[in-house]
């Protein structure tokens, strides 16, 4: 070097550095087979376990039919109701006839395809109940043409003058008409409600009947939205209001069996009750007007203060409530006129008794009126339509909460889809998949036997599980991990592993790249030579 | 021998309402309140409300006076018996004496809760009592809901049914215990209970209850107790019984409502003790013990006390005052008073619709002016021993005041998981000497605890000699805890629960210690983020160094390429030299130049030197 020193640049630019010696091959092939096993690692054993550990569990949905039985493609809804007709007093071949034009006439007036009235002859006399058909029709001999329901079996009694009976060629017959009509009238109101849940419910427009007037449509809104959720069992509570200190006790348990366990017994092939009573006293009601209007009504009940709470064990609860008082309800429509009782939908009825000031029981007599409110108050509370017959009305009840079970099982299915399609980060546990096919199959089955109370079970089965399914605990608590802190996790680890990883292989590549450049350079010199 | 006679009659009178079940099942619906003035300007205030359902009424679901959200609870969960306490605050028994009920109707801070199932097995029973705790959260707006396996016990010496169960054997009995130390008695815990009162709080003495009154108060106890009682010849009856117990302060409670910020009196109202030789007009040694003994019943409640409730059994006076008899007492219109025969208590029969209000002018007599507090069976007292985050010890004293009778009781905790006691350092030693006297402890029930699963569960049954103190301790080892598991709230410390003292002999009597504040050590919250950061770092370290040995070549320090400041400087300027030449110079030319350089810079080897 010379003595005086260079600037610096020159130096680095000027001084010759000595080279490594040359790597053995054996060397180079270990640091590829290094590089190539860590990454092999990471990509084949650190990726699988990644995921494994932190994917979420979503069990495999049937989504398509799930979607299927909300839109209504699943299930076409028919109600097919056998109706016997005993015509004792017919020949065969004319009751065949008679059979025959009232099924057509029936068939002509009939606008709804899912409710159908099926005609058949009853040979024996009595098989009203067990041939599972939903009305008989009584042909008896008579003055006139007449029509009346019997109260106590679901028996339809026609009279009709005997000049009627149509010839076995005739081709239309005023009685058939009549019988028809009859029948369609008796019919009516059931068909009008399913239409209405069908209507409300997604169903395709080909199963709906276009025959609904604004005026049925909201009556039957009204009514629906009235009805209680339904439920297998219903907790009824009775209860004595009053704000001062007398009356103290009622004779409750008597009243109930005398005027109210009949129909709670008829109606315990659908619903079962359990029913119980108190008496509290300084309850003041939330309004303390005189006369209460329209409005007062909703703020009556004092549910601060009133130990109204609903009975445990998951039934819901019914309220029938006896406030003593003089209060009166004015009636918009009709001026003079006064009323006792409201009804509060879904959840029960008030009825104001007015007592003398110093009764201090109440006798099983005085609650007569009461108890017979809350009855027919409760058949509403329950579905029940308001038309014809208690047995018929019993039956179409059936009838309707099934329809309404299946509907609303399968919108709940719809839901489900939709929320697992919408959320793609909820966990799914495998009990929702195995709810949702018990709901599927049971829904299969109600759907197949409608209108028998195989059906109204099947449904009940599967709106059950359905619910069950919709709101499984451990999905309602989604996980979320926002994505600062997935970064404020994995960064710290991640990244200096990383970055030696990848610079490696980046080098390898190159050197490899180098190599082979090399190789070509010294095979193209070969050839040269 | 007087004091002897008024010691019988006091607690007869303290003990009325538990009168035997025969009489008790006479009346569907009793209410009383009885009011005691103690020492230091207190006032006990002991409300009683009884009712009573026939069971076949019960079991048909028809309520008249038993409250139905009570009752369908019971019923869903199978419940047979049940106890229910809400308690605040702390018993002065050294001033105030024996509790009130022998200590049967009060509770340990918090809320206290236990009950009989029916159940045929264990499992059944610890489902049905989760039943019960949960709807009871919901009816008492409290976080009965809380008590999970780890609060629950099942006592085996110290609760013994009230009731009469006739029909029942005690393989399916369950008792289960649960408590809840933290809990804070309030406001919203008293609006449900008054529900649950035939009258509610519009009629009768109940119209005395007020949240603001009541939780001012120096000690109060909100009880619940639902049994069967079966009297002799008669029909089984199902018994709520509910009770609060409160003790005011007159000074406190008769402060104006709309001003209560205390001040002090003036010089010449302050009441001094006369007898001390440095009295004079400008020092006053001020005695307490007697002041403050003239009230009003509107203003220790705020309020006057509206009529009777006409539910109510009238054989029952609805208030009663224990007060000596020399002493007058003023009420208003319409009001009976009747003088016991035990001259230290007399009751007021009221009619309905009256405003009834008492009237305590300032005693004449100073000797007369209070009915002398009776002494306890026992004074207890509990206290943490121990040093540092990790070691713990509780001591218990235990005092026995008469002079000539031994008493002897059941002690029993339930501790938390987390404190982990060691059995065998649990030691009885009478004071004055230093050795342990195993003859102290007579029995002992022990069920360790199981982690995050239950705690601990003890009972002693031991004896205390007459006219002595006994210290009982043990030792333990704080647990540390995940860092979920910590409350909000941590550096707070842990509620331990009251330890429950039930006397056997010679007299059925309860009380509780107070319950204890137990720190455990606590972490940094910021610790699992710090945890990460630095395990990351050091896998990260160790990972990148093992890496780079294994695939980096090594060479001398003159054979591996430039490295440094100026080998950075000069491809520095090499690359913005390209730049510039790539600015000025168009076409093609100057992309082979850069190529060119980019060739020349670029590091050949994946060697490099270290």
């Amino acid at each position: 070097m010379s003595a005086q020193p260079l600037p610096k640049d020159e130096v680095l630019a000027t001084t010759t550095r000595k080279l490594p010696p040359p790597e053995k091959p054996s060397d180079v092939r270990r640091r590829s087979h290094v590089i190539l096993s860590f990454w092999l690692i990471v990509l084949l054993l650190g990726l699988p376990i990644w995921w494994r550990t932190t994917t979420i569990y979503r069990a495999d949905l049937p989504l398509q039919d799930m979607l299927d039985w909300a839109d209504g493609k699943a299930c076409r809804p028919v109600f097919p109701l056998r109706i016997s007709i005993q015509a004792t007093s017919f020949q065969d071949q004319e009751a065949q006839n008679l059979l025959r034009l009232t099924q057509h006439a029936l068939d002509d007036l009939n606008d709804f395809a899912g409710h159908h009235l099926r005609l058949q002859l009853s040979d024996e006399e009595q098989e009203s109940a067990d041939n599972g058909s939903a009305l008989t029709i009584r042909l008896t001999p008579g003055e006139g043409t007449t029509a009346t329901l019997d109260p106590y079996e679901p028996i339809l009694d026609i009279t009709y003058p005997p000049n009627t009976i149509p010839s076995p060629t005739a081709s239309s017959s005023p009685l058939a008409t009549y019988i028809a009509s009859q029948l369609r009238t008796t019919f009516a109101e059931e068909q009008a409600t399913i239409s209405y849940l069908l209507s409300t419910n997604s169903m395709p427009s080909e199963h709906r009947p276009l025959g609904l007037s604004p005026e049925t449509t909201e009556s039957l809104a009204k009514r629906t939205t009235r009805s209680v959720k339904y439920a297998p069992t219903y907790h009824l509570t009775f209860s004595l209001f009053t704000s001062g200190p007398l009356p103290s006790s009622w004779d409750i348990e008597g009243a109930i069996e005398e005027y109210m366990k009949p129909v709670l017994e008829v109606l315990s092939p659908i619903h079962n009750f359990t029913i119980d009573t108190q008496v509290q006293l300084y309850a003041s009601p939330g309004v303390q007007n005189q006369v209460l209007n329209k409005e007062d009504l909703s703020s009556f009940i004092n549910a601060a203060e009133w130990p109204l709470s609903p009975s445990i064990g998951g039934a819901p609860t019914i309220n029938f409530i006896v406030f003593v008082g003089n209060q009166t309800i004015t009636n918009p429509s009709q001026e003079s006129a006064t009323s006792q009782s409201w009804l509060i939908p879904q959840w029960g009825t008030v009825y104001l008794l007015s007592l003398p000031d110093d009764t201090t029981h109440v006798t099983a007599a005085t609650l007569k009126q009461p108890l017979l409110t809350f009855t027919s108050h409760l058949l509403s509370l329950t579905g029940t339509p308001e038309s014809g017959s208690l047995p018929l009305r019993l039956s179409t009840l059936a009838r309707i909460r099934s329809a309404d079970l299946l509907l609303r099982a399968s919108s709940t299915l719809g839901s489900l889809a939709r929320l697992a399609m919408a959320l793609p980060s909820i966990s799914i546990p495998s009990s929702v998949a195995d709810g949702v096919t018990k709901t599927m199959s049971h829904l299969r089955l109600a759907c197949d036997n409608l209108g028998g109370t195989e059906g109204l079970a099947h449904a009940r089965i599967a709106e059950a599980e359905a619910e069950r399914a919709f709101f499984e605990k451990s999905m309602v608590g989604q996980l979320y991990f926002p994505d600062e802190h997935k970064i404020a996790v994995y960064l710290p680890l991640l990244g200096p592993v990383a970055v030696p990883l990848v610079m490696g292989l980046i080098n390898e590549i190159k050197a490899w790249r180098k190599r082979r450049r090399e190789k070509a350079e010294k095979g193209a010199e070969k050839k040269e030579q | 021998m007087r004091q002897l006679f008024c010691f019988v009659l006091l607690s007869w009178i303290s003990f009325a309402s538990l009168l035997p079940p025969a009489f008790a099942a006479a009346a569907d619906y009793h209410e009383q309140l009885v009011l005691r003035p103690l020492p230091l300007s207190a006032l006990l205030a002991s409300f009683n409300f009884r009712s009573n359902t026939s069971l076949s009424e019960f079991e048909a679901h028809n309520f008249r006076f038993f409250p139905r959200s009570l009752g369908q609870i019971l019923q869903h969960a199978g419940t047979q018996e049940l106890h229910l306490r809400f308690s605040l605050g702390r018993w002065d028994s050294e001033a105030w004496g024996a509790r009130p009920w022998g200590g049967a109707r009060e509770g340990g801070t918090g809320v206290e809760l236990w009950a009989w199932l029916q159940a045929a097995t264990d499992e059944e029973a610890d489902h049905k009592w989760l039943t019960l705790t949960n709807a009871l959260s919901g009816l008492f707006c409290a976080s009965l809901n809380f008590i999970d396996g780890t609060r629950t016990t099942r006592p085996v010496m110290s609760f013994q049914p009230e009731g009469d169960h006739l029909n029942t054997t005690a393989a399916d009995t369950h008792l289960l215990y649960g408590v809840l130390p933290h809990e804070v008695v309030c406001t919203e815990n008293l609006t449900p209970f008054l529900k649950l009162l035939p009258c509610k709080g519009k009629a009768g003495i109940a119209t005395l209850l007020d949240g603001h009154k009541l939780f001012d108060a120096s000690w109060q106890s909100m009880a619940i107790d639902v049994k069967p009682v079966c009297p002799v010849g008669g029909e089984c009856v199902l018994q709520i019984e509910l009770t609060i117990d409160m003790v005011l302060d007159i000074d406190r409670s008769k402060r104006p409502r709309d001003n209560p910020i205390p001040r002090p009196p003036p010089g010449h109202e302050l009441p001094c003790n006369t007898s001390k030789p440095y009295h004079s007009h400008d020092t006053c040694f001020p005695t307490d013990h007697q002041a403050n003994q003239d009230w009003t019943l509107s203003q220790i409640f705020g309020r006057t006390m509206k009529g009777t409730c006409p539910l109510t059994d009238p054989t029952v006076p609805p208030v009663c005052l224990q007060v000596p008899d020399s002493r007058s007492v003023y009420h208003s219109d319409g009001v009976l008073e009747k003088k016991n025969l035990d001259r230290v208590s007399r009751c007021f029969e009221i009619k309905p619709d009256v405003d009834f209000e008492i009237v305590l002018p300032a005693p004449e007599d100073e000797s007369a002016i209070l009915v002398k507090p009776e002494t306890p069976l026992l004074y207890a007292e509990r206290s943490f021993t121990g040093h540092g985050q990790e070691r713990g010890g509780v001591q218990t004293i235990l005092r026995n005041p008469s002079p000539d009778t031994e008493v002897e009781f059941i002690y029993m905790e339930s501790l938390p998981w987390f404190m982990r006691i060691y059995l065998h350092t649990m030691s009885a030693r009478i004071q004055g000497h230093t050795t342990k006297d195993k003859s102290l402890i007579k029995e002992v029930y022990y069920r360790p605890a199981v982690d995050r699963a239950r705690g601990t569960q003890l009972e002693v049954r031991m004896r205390v000699p007459p006219a002595s103190t006994v210290f009982l301790t043990y030792d333990f080892e704080k647990s540390i805890l995940r860092y979920t598991e910590y409350p909000p709230d941590a550096n707070r410390g842990f509620d331990v629960a009251a330890a429950v003292i039930t006397i056997l002999s010679p007299a059925a009597y309860n009380l509780r210690t107070t319950s204890l504040l137990c720190s455990l050590p606590t972490p940094d919250f910021s610790m699992p983020y710090n945890v990460i950061i630095f395990t990351s770092t050091a896998i990260a370290l160790a990972f990148g160094g093992m890496f780079n040995i294994l695939v980096r070549r090594f060479v001398a320090a003159d054979e591996g390429p430039e490295v440094g400041l100026a080998v950075l400087k000069k491809r520095i300027k090499e690359r913005v030299g390209v730049l510039v030449q790539k600015f000025k110079g168009k076409g093609q030319k100057a992309e082979d130049k850069m190529v060119e350089v980019g060739r020349m810079v670029e590091n050949p080897g994946v060697g490099e030197q270290t």
